[in-house]
């Protein structure tokens, strides 16, 4: 049975995804010694290149989204089924920063599809899990996900394929603002239809997924390629004024939602 | 800048309880292990169980929710293993962290 994290990268006019899958996927070879194929477009390969994918899958990138900061190339994820050259999975978004091989884990797991359900936030610790709708489910997230080429993990991305082409009409029944794509959201939809419209435990990885959110700023402790240890500065906002606190945190792995600060922690 | 500089020049506090809430959240994770095709939790509670029967093979629930029979000893090892270095890990990175107070 053949192991490998895929990675999808596609630039867009605000981030070099290509580059963040570079630092991602050399991440990946160090802490999880697992091979590295990437799905990308032309546009994003680089001139120059400084790392050799295990595979490198040239595609059309659906460049239909939009969100707060620009143009989002985060369509297609579905493909992810058909594109895999391997047998069991790592499918992972680019901003993942990997610290550690607790991923591995994910490959022992008795299942055959698998996400996160959980999410922590980096000193916001008691922030309540995210929902689609007040009238609807708990946020699936598409950022980690392990799966095997069996025909319950196909359903799924079929759904999801299905969710992302009908999003709309999934915004109007469960509520959400569906002008931006969120695979998160489609994969909310698409494990429960796959799963005869309820929820299957086996689907979710039984740890937390660690985020870095807003107001908050990762700073590496030292220049090592492979540092894993880092100080975590959050602004906290009290009556106007802004306090810094900090926490630091080691052999962790953790997802950045701000792109540029991911950028800043991957730059030589 | 290093980073002692850049908590030093933007006067940040040390925040005890998000770092205590990372603390936990980081080692819960450690805690879980696939094994004879089920997925557990080492924790007291289990690792009791297991320690206090007699019989060769068990029947127990996983985290999943499944009933499945496993070799007794050899699970009882292994979640006494993780338990012992998790929280040994834990216990070190709490000191420290109890350290900066």
């Amino acid at each position: 049975m053949s192991k490998g994290a895929l990675l999808f990268a596609f630039n867009s006019p605000k981030f070099n995804y290509y580059t963040m899958a570079v630092a991602t996927a050399k991440r990946i070879n160090h802490f999880l010694n697992l091979p590295v194929t990437i799905v990308t477009d032309n546009a994003s390969l680089p001139t120059h290149n400084s790392y050799t994918f295990d595979n490198v899958i040239i595609t059309e990138a659906d460049k239909t989204n939009t969100r707060d900061w620009g143009l989002w190339y985060n369509k297609g994820r579905y493909r992810a089924f058909e594109l895999s050259p391997y047998d069991e999975t790592l499918l992972l978004d680019t901003d993942y920063m990997v610290n550690s091989n607790k991923l591995l884990t994910t490959f022992e797991l008795p299942t055959d599809f698998c996400c996160h359900n959980k999410t922590s936030f980096l000193m916001h610790p008691n922030l309540p899990q995210e929902v689609l709708s007040i009238h609807s489910f708990d946020t699936l997230w598409a950022t980690v996900i392990n799966f095997k080429k069996t025909i319950r993990a196909k359903n799924i991305f079929d759904c999801l394929e299905m969710t992302q082409n009908n999003f709309q009409h999934y915004g109007n029944i469960h509520g959400f603002v569906s002008v931006t794509y969120r695979n998160d959201y489609g994969l909310t939809l698409a494990t429960r239809m796959a799963n005869g419209h309820t929820t299957a435990i086996e689907d979710y990885i039984p740890w937390n997924l660690l985020h870095v959110g807003n107001n908050t700023k990762v700073h590496r402790n030292n220049d090592d390629e492979f540092n894993t240890e880092y100080t975590v500065m959050f602004d906290h906002w009290n009556r106007g004024k802004i306090r810094k606190e900090y926490i630091t945190v080691k052999d962790t792995d953790f997802h950045m939602m701000m792109k540029d600060n991911f950028m800043e922690l991957i730059s030589e | 800048m290093d980073t002692k500089t850049l908590i030093n020049e933007a006067k940040a506090r040390f925040n005890h309880n998000s770092a205590k809430a990372y603390l936990k959240d980081k080692h819960d994770s450690k805690f879980i292990v696939a094994d004879q095709g089920g997925l557990w939790r080492a924790n007291i509670e289990t690792i009791n169980f297991l320690s206090y029967s007699t019989d060769e093979h068990v029947i127990l629930i996983d985290n999943f929710d499944n009933p499945v029979k496993v070799e007794r000893t050899s699970l009882l090892t292994k979640l006494s293993d993780i338990y012992r270095n998790v929280m040994e890990e834990w216990h070190n990175e709490w000191i420290n962290l109890e350290n900066k107070r």
